[in-house]
């Protein structure tokens, strides 16, 4: 398996210089008031669907930006959201 | 034996001699040879034994896939025949034989087959369970192939990486790739070629027909020398594809010569678009005896004849399915070589032209005919040939036997590129039914056969390849010659229209009188049989991909080529089913298997040294890897290191710390963020002061420790672990990205060298080289300062107790870090200075009770776990400390690992990190650290032990097992608080 990723700061480049960072799940919840179930469902849960997502990205082996691009990995590429 | 008159086509010097070894006999081949060719020409037949059957086995085919033609070379076992260049003085012998590969003493298998039926070994011996390892071992005795020679540690061969972008990557070096290859290399285009022979030219490099006034080989080097010349075509040679992955990265492998450098690399092109044009293979004919040395596909009796300049054989007989088989016969009859019948499976169709040529050379020519078995005991002596009906049955005399049932795309590249296939009854084989939008075909490979269609075809590749680049026709190319790319494509297309497209093909599978095809190999390198491919039918493992893994059928180093379409089509005849409905078997990357070796690449072991590693080593220092770097772990053959320790202790002793973390983080949301990641309250800082603390993750495991000091106005300046500092730039950008906070994080790891000087006379070295007030009430415990060295060299310095002694670590540019280390080392001779490494220290924190995250702490391992929650600001909801839920919720879990410090007890011995604590037969957890330490006179230790087994829980002490070399080992220890060294920490105050 192998693709590219447009990183915003260097263009296309390779995934292997990119660590993944999951599917985009919202800020950090506010923790007063947070229950365990809420807190382990935001840390621990992840949604990877075989069509279009938001996910993040981290640039280790470029400029060491997070970004947050769409991609579908059904096919690896980046595919904005279904409209 | 005499080589055939060098002619045009030939590839090797006859005139240079290279003497190699053959099963311990000498014998000679010529330069350029492979190790097949050279063989061969000095008439050894036997290559080696079958996998299964040990059924002799020869040269079937030169492209060097089947295990028939592995051998082993110098001791390397494995090497293909048919693709290594012969080098002077190799040793090369056979493979899966005991004795003589003409008379293996396990040929006797060959009778068993009645017994071995297909999915032997997944069904027999299983039952029952007992038995089963002792067939295993026999087993495994006889399967495999070739033996490693553990006498020679690891070859030694030189290898090499290669990482190339290409507008276009073309995928065979043959006639249309070249000409795809030239269409696109237009301005601004660069084109990578990959050619798996050690030449350009594909099949016209041997072929002698004149077509439009003009030899095909001419063509082909005409070809060829375009395409070396040009300035944005790079063509690799003797460089097979092994798969196209995602996005077009094509990979692949090259092997080398002397004037390369190395001798095989490992290559990955990524291009914006691929063509593939990669021609035919022959499929095999299935027909008993099919696998006897001197049956052959007829491309490899031409090149041996055509490139090699060797005789294949003496008289050939000919059981063929297509024009180039024929064409062959003619042109190696035409070499002298006496061609006693051509057998022809096609009833009509043949090449007129060809046909006569065969008549006029006196080859006889029987249409409608096709091998029924080849004769001989351990090489082909002679053949039967029948009509397809098996009515007529005729034999002949001869010692090869070129036989095809025709031939099929080689289509493993286009496969791993996501093409898809149809069978088609005009031409037989699994043709293109649908490319992705950037992968073109071109050549044989698309079905064609005219020498001009073929041409045009890679032409038109190359073309269509660069207007999809362009974003289409009517696009605006890039290009400033975007009229004539328009004309000629459109040119080009109507050109292709008129030239003769893929002619009909042979739908033959076996040959005449096949019996049960108990010895008709569809298979060679698993000895899979017809019988066999029946017995998957009726087990009912009746389509193809079912059958290839039931009964082995192309699983082995041959992969797709042998058997190829063949059990797509077996199973259709076996099961009756039209073969429109059937699905051929995936071919699978790699398509070639490249050594493991080369793929791993050349041996780099990239680490990092730091500036002061010239001088531990002359100062006796043994370097150890430690996560990205070399560092001294001892200085001298003790390795519990009692010298170094004691001087820490007594005198004073310089560690280089170097690899630590140091960041800067600065802007006016710095603080923002370290309030976010750091677990304790940093609005709590103080100038000039330490503020000690540590991270977790989202799961409240804690993950880093070490100090920030703060440095002006909203800047600070940290440290981490040596092994977070890589990581921890990531770190805290992902826990801050969506909050859009102001502040830049500076790595200065590498920047900055540290330096850490230990011991009760520590201050009296450091007084020596700088005229910083160092009284204890100036510059106290937990204070940072910035102090000038020397000539007034900046230090940050930072009087920290990792070592549980007063000591100083001093942070200073890498490039000043030698000189100040000197000046340290001559400052402190008087005192007894001396260096001690990470041994050391890691026994001296130790002794203190200073833990080491991943030593006393592991990936289950909260912060509350090890004793350090009083670094948790719990009230703080509103920085959302990363972790800090986690530990919320579980503070008052039961029955948790907890950090404990143990003393082993009187009489006990010296257990090892790691060993597990016990209580009967269940494991308590594990002891992280533990040495014997000089100063408190005992083994002392700390372990990660479930809660019940402390204080008031139910287990008295702690009971170590170790089980070392199978002798049980118990050792008792009490549970003592974790502060063994100078508890109140007067040492590190004073
Ligand atoms: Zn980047």
């Amino acid at each position: 398996m192998t693709f590219r990723l447009t990183c915003p700061v260097c263009g296309a480049r390779d995934v292997y210089e990119f660590r993944y960072g999951g599917p985009e799940r919202g800020m950090r919840p506010a923790q007063e008031d947070l229950s365990p179930e809420e807190h382990f469902r935001w840390t621990q849960f992840r949604t990877t669907r075989p069509a279009p997502q938001e996910e993040w990205w981290y640039h280790a082996a470029g400029c060491g930006v997070w970004f947050s691009t769409w991609r579908n990995p059904a096919t690896n590429r980046e595919e904005g959201p279904a409209t | 034996m005499r080589r055939l008159a060098p002619s045009p086509t030939t590839r090797v010097e006859v005139d240079r001699p290279v003497p190699f070894r053959w099963v311990g006999r000498s014998i000679e081949g010529c330069q350029g040879d492979t190790v097949a060719s050279a063989l061969w020409n000095a008439g050894v037949r036997t290559f080696g034994r079958s996998f299964e059957y040990h059924r002799p086995r020869g040269l079937f085919d030169l492209e060097g896939e089947g295990a028939s033609q592995l051998v082993a070379i110098d001791g390397l076992p494995n090497q293909s025949a048919g693709t290594t260049a012969l080098r002077a003085g190799m040793s090369v012998s056979a493979q899966n034989v005991s004795g003589d590969p003409r008379s293996d003493l396990y040929g006797v298998l060959d009778r068993f087959d009645r017994w071995m039926p297909a999915g032997f070994y997944y069904r027999r011996f299983h039952r029952p369970y007992r038995a089963w390892p002792f067939f295993q071992n026999r087993m495994r005795a006889l399967a495999g192939l070739g033996v490693l020679d553990t006498s020679s540690p690891h070859d030694d061969a030189r290898r090499s990486e290669l990482y190339l972008n290409a507008d276009v990557a073309v995928v065979g070096g043959g006639v249309s790739g070249m000409a795809a290859a030239l269409a696109a290399a237009r301005p601004g285009v660069r084109v990578c070629l990959f050619e798996r022979r050690p030449w350009l030219g594909g099949h016209m490099d041997w072929r002698v027909r004149e077509t439009r006034g003009e030899r095909l080989y001419e063509r082909a080097h005409g070809l060829a020398e375009e395409v070396a010349a040009h300035p944005h075509i790079r063509a690799l040679t003797a460089a097979p594809v092994t798969g196209i992955w995602g996005e077009n990265l094509v990979t692949g492998f090259q092997n080398g010569s002397d004037a390369d450098g190395f001798d095989e690399r490992h290559w990955e092109c990524r291009a914006r678009a691929v063509i593939v044009a990669t021609g035919t293979i022959e499929r095999p004919l299935v027909f008993n005896h099919n696998d006897r040395p001197g049956v052959m596909v007829s491309d490899t009796a031409w090149r041996l004849a055509r490139s090699y300049a060797v005789r294949p054989g003496m008289r050939a007989v000919f059981s063929v399915g297509d024009d180039l088989a024929l064409e062959a016969a003619v042109d190696l009859a035409s070499l002298g070589i006496d061609v006693a019948a051509v057998a022809d499976a096609r009833a009509d169709g043949a090449d007129p032209e060809l046909v006569a040529a065969l008549e006029r050379a006196g080859i006889e020519f029987l249409p409608g005919y096709a091998a029924s078995a080849a004769l001989g005991k351990h090489a082909v002596a002679g053949v039967t040939i029948a009509t397809l009906d098996g009515s007529d049955e005729r034999r002949f005399a001869c010692d090869l036997l070129v036989a095809n049932a025709g031939r099929q795309p080689d289509i493993g590249a286009l496969s791993s590129a996501g093409a898809r296939f149809r069978h088609s009854p005009h031409t037989h084989t699994f043709e293109i039914e649908s490319l992705p939008a950037d992968v073109f075909a071109a050549g044989r490979v698309t079905g064609l056969v005219d020498a001009e269609a073929i041409e045009t075809s890679g032409r038109r590749a190359g073309l269509e390849a660069f207007v999809h680049l362009a974003g289409g026709l009517g696009a605006a190319f890039p290009s400033t010659d975007e009229p004539s790319v328009y004309a000629e494509l459109t040119k080009i297309r109507a050109y292709s229209s008129e030239l003769p497209g893929p002619p009909a093909g042979c739908g033959i599978l076996h040959g005449p009188n096949l019996g049960s095809g108990r010895k008709a190999f569809l298979d060679f390198d698993e000895d899979g049989t017809w019988k066999n491919a029946v017995q998957c039918a009726e087990q009912g493992f009746d389509v193809p991909e079912l059958a290839k893994r039931f009964g082995n059928f192309g699983l082995g180093p041959g992969q797709y080529r042998v058997p190829g379409q063949n059990v797509a089509m077996a199973m259709a005849q076996i099961t009756g089913t039209a073969i429109e409905e059937i699905r051929c078997t995936t071919v699978r990357p790699p398509l070639i298997a490249p050594k493991l070796a080369t793929v791993a690449g050349p041996n780099h072991d990239s680490y990092k040294r730091t500036p002061l590693h010239d001088d531990q080593a002359s100062r006796g220092g043994v370097f150890r890897r430690a996560g990205a770097w070399q560092r001294a772990r001892y200085f001298s053959d003790d390795h519990t290191c009692r010298a170094e320790i004691r001087n820490v202790r007594e005198n004073v002793g310089l560690l280089d710390s170097s690899p630590l973390g140091k960041f800067r983080i600065y802007g006016p949301d710095a603080i923002h963020a370290l309030q976010r990641v750091y677990i304790s309250d940093m609005t709590k800082m103080k100038p000039g002061r330490c503020k000690y603390s540590a991270m977790c993750n989202d799961t409240g495991n804690i993950i880093d420790d070490g100090v920030v000091v703060p440095m002006g106005r909203d800047d600070y300046y940290f440290t981490t672990s040596s092994n977070r500092a890589a990581s921890t730039v990531e770190w805290f950008r992902y826990h801050t990205r969506y909050d859009g906070w102001n502040y830049n994080l500076v790595n200065l790891t590498d920047t900055l060298a540290s330096i850490n000087l230990a011991g009760p006379r520590a201050r009296d070295v450091l007084r020596k080289v700088t005229d910083a007030d160092l009284s204890n009430q100036a510059f106290p415990y937990i204070g940072y300062r910035e102090i000038a060295v020397g000539d007034g060299i900046a230090a940050r310095c930072m009087r920290l107790g990792f070592v549980g002694e007063l000591s100083y670590e001093l942070h200073v540019g890498a490039s000043h870090a030698p000189h100040v280390w000197d000046l340290l080392w001559s400052a402190g001779e008087e005192f007894g200075i001396q260096p001690f490494g990470l041994e050391a220290q890691n026994a001296l924190r130790a002794e203190k009770g200073h833990v080491i995250i991943g030593a006393e702490s592991e990936q289950r391992v909260t912060l509350l776990d090890i004793g350090m929650g009083w670094l948790w600001s719990r009230e703080d909801t509103a920085s959302k400390k990363v972790g800090a839920p986690a530990l919320r919720a579980c503070q008052d879990q039961p029955n948790r690992m907890k950090l404990v410090g143990f003393r082993v007890d009187e009489g006990g011995g010296s257990p090892q990190d790691g060993a597990i604590v016990v209580d009967g037969d269940d494991i308590l957890g594990f002891v992280c650290t533990t040495r014997y330490s000089e100063a408190l006179g005992w083994q002392f230790g700390m372990a990660l032990v479930k809660e019940r087994a402390i204080g008031d829980g139910d287990v008295a002490g702690l009971e170590i097992y170790e089980n070392l070399g199978g002798r049980p080992r118990r050792t008792r220890a009490t549970i003592v608080p974790p502060h063994f060294y100078d508890p109140d920490g007067t040492r590190l105050r004073s």
